[in-house]
């Protein structure tokens, strides 16, 4: 019993200094990494009923659901991939391509593609790239998870929100780097839809790092269907606290209506899990335009501010946010009886993001 | 033959407690973390451990992970820069945390040379929108104030990684001021058998 014992006391101290001795196994390549993030929110609009006609968080007094985001990933050597897909309103019927495109009726789509390409690296400063993506245009995007504001800026719903196509990307150093490449005819489609299909769109994106915290994108996307979108997209991390961000963007010529904009982001973080961020935002259509944009009749301009906060719990995030948008010309908006024009509109959200 | 049993044990208890106080991060004078060890290399020279010393600063690992920043031959110092990935905490997924820098120095004298890491910082990682995780802009934290800024039980996973990873590129550093070619040479071809002959 006592030989039994002392084995026993010999072999567990053994099993603790090798436990000890444990170094976490690495290897050259990654394992298949599972992404993603899942949204629900509650929107109050003052008029009591929708009127902010920008993307999601549309229904009123109604808690609902945002989506779920799926995404895989892979990257073995040189070679890698991203497929990532939605369910639920904001990355089916409320993101295009809808249903409406394809054979089914419109809010009947059962998924949304948000990423699927391929990458390869043929150096360690040049990685060509071939898929549907996230468009490379703009400030905000489709997954709450990676936006500030729960609720979305004018300029996001009038540009683009992916692009189908092949890009080289080179980076001359850490500080610069150039992509260019080629899309899809349209906007939106996994594929090319122009009366001849073609891949017409050229795209281009210079992004300078000029100081330590300072990240700048100039871009452009240019095609004989989808037009002509310019745009600057920046940020700057000023301190630990305080970071700028500023989209600037302006669309002309065929495809989408035409518009220009700007807006503001200042977000100041107050502790580790409170964030604290404005977005004030400038939006006019053009007088050309064929009708609203976003709401926005032809001519006329809205000045939107939104004030939300972040409030992060582990991988949950609470968005409370207040927004107050106002129109310059037109009444862009209507009173809570339904019929009354008016200029103003605000709303609340209260969101829950979760993300993986 | 009960007492025997209980001596051994906190003998060895005794010995991994005192194990772990000599390899464990501590504070160093300017209250930054740090991981120092002492070895003694009997019958060597300063120069040779000079020699052994940058050998791994230049070969020891691809040019990201561990970069020579200063080589003084006359004071015996040997300074690099180096980095790793730190994940965050799951039941069953994790995700990329971010990334944590350090400076690693080498100090050699004759029959004896000291190294330490220092400098830890960690930069948080942000998924973009293709779904990649990349470096968040501008957001640079010393782990000594990490606490402020990291979620608790991330920062102890951190912490935790910055002991594995001291501990590791210690043991390799280690190998080679022992001897440069005493590195393990993995043998990656295929044995020859003939079946002439059995």
């Amino acid at each position: 019993m006592k030989k039994t014992l002392l084995l026993l006391s010999f072999l567990s101290i053994a099993a603790f200094t090798v436990k000890a001795q444990d170094t976490v196994k690495t290897t050259s390549d990654a394992p298949l990494v599972i992404y993603g993030s899942v949204d629900t929110y509650y929107k109050y609009d003052f008029a009591k009923r929708p009127n902010i006609q920008t993307s999601f968080a549309s229904d009123q007094n109604s808690v609902s659901i945002g989506m779920i985001d799926l995404g895989l990933k892979k990257k073995v050597g040189k070679a890698s991939f991203v497929g990532e897909m939605s369910f639920g309103p904001r990355g089916q019927e409320q993101s295009i391509p809808d249903a409406l495109y394809g054979s089914l009726p419109a809010g009947t789509s059962s998924y949304h593609i948000q990423n699927l390409y391929v990458s390869y690296d043929v150096t360690a400063s040049f990685n060509l790239t071939a898929g549907y993506m996230a468009t490379f245009v703009g400030y905000e995007v489709i997954s709450p998870a990676a936006n500030f504001n729960y609720s979305t800026s004018y300029l996001f719903s009038a540009g683009p929100f992916q692009n189908a196509g092949f890009k080289a990307t080179y980076a001359f150093s850490d500080k610069v780097s150039l992509m260019a490449g080629v899309f899809n005819d349209n906007w939106n489609t996994y594929k090319s839809n122009s009366g001849t299909p073609e891949v017409s769109t050229f795209g281009a994106q210079l992004f300078l790092a000029p100081v330590k915290g300072w990240t700048a994108y100039i871009n452009l996307a240019s095609g004989k269907y989808s037009g002509t979108v310019l745009d600057l997209t920046t940020a700057y991390q000023i301190t630990d606290a305080f970071k700028l961000g500023l989209n600037a963007a302006r669309k002309t010529g065929a495809g989408a209506l035409n518009y220009y904009g700007y807006a503001l982001y200042p977000q100041l973080a107050v502790s580790k899990t409170v964030t604290f961020g404005l977005r004030e935002e400038y939006f006019k259509a053009k007088a050309t335009n064929s009708g609203p944009d976003i709401g926005i009749a032809p001519g006329n301009s809205v000045f939107a501010s939104t004030l939300t906060a972040n409030i992060k719990a582990g991988p949950l995030n609470f968005i409370p946010e207040f927004r107050l948008d106002h129109t310059k010309n037109i009444d862009g908006f209507v009173k809570s009886d339904g019929l009354t024009g008016t200029k103003s509109a605000s709303q609340f959200v209260l969101a829950a993001v979760y993300s993986f | 033959m009960r007492n025997l049993i209980v001596a051994m044990m906190c003998i060895f208890f005794a010995k991994t407690v005192a194990a772990q106080q000599a390899d464990s991060l501590a504070f160093d004078e300017h209250n930054k973390y740090i991981y120092y060890q002492t070895v003694a290399q009997a019958d060597l020279s300063k120069d040779t451990l000079y020699r052994r010393g940058l050998y791994f600063m230049k070969t020891a690992a691809p040019k990201s992970k561990i970069k020579l920043s200063l080589a003084d031959e006359a004071q015996g110092v040997l300074t690099g820069n180096g980095s790793f990935m730190v994940a965050k905490k799951a039941l069953i997924l994790s995700s990329v945390g971010g990334q944590i820098t350090y400076t690693l120095r080498i100090e050699v004298k004759d029959a004896k040379y000291r190294y330490w890491f220092t400098g830890f910082v960690y930069t948080p990682y942000q998924r973009d929108r293709y779904g990649a995780d990349v470096p968040t802009p501008g957001v640079n934290i010393p782990l000594e104030e990490a606490k402020n800024k990291v979620d608790k039980r991330d920062l102890a996973v951190y912490l935790d990684k910055v002991l594995q990873n001291s501990r590791q590129v210690g043991a390799i550093l280690k190998s080679y001021m022992l001897k440069t070619s005493s590195l393990p040479k993995t043998d990656k071809g295929i044995k020859k058998i003939s079946t002439k002959e059995w």
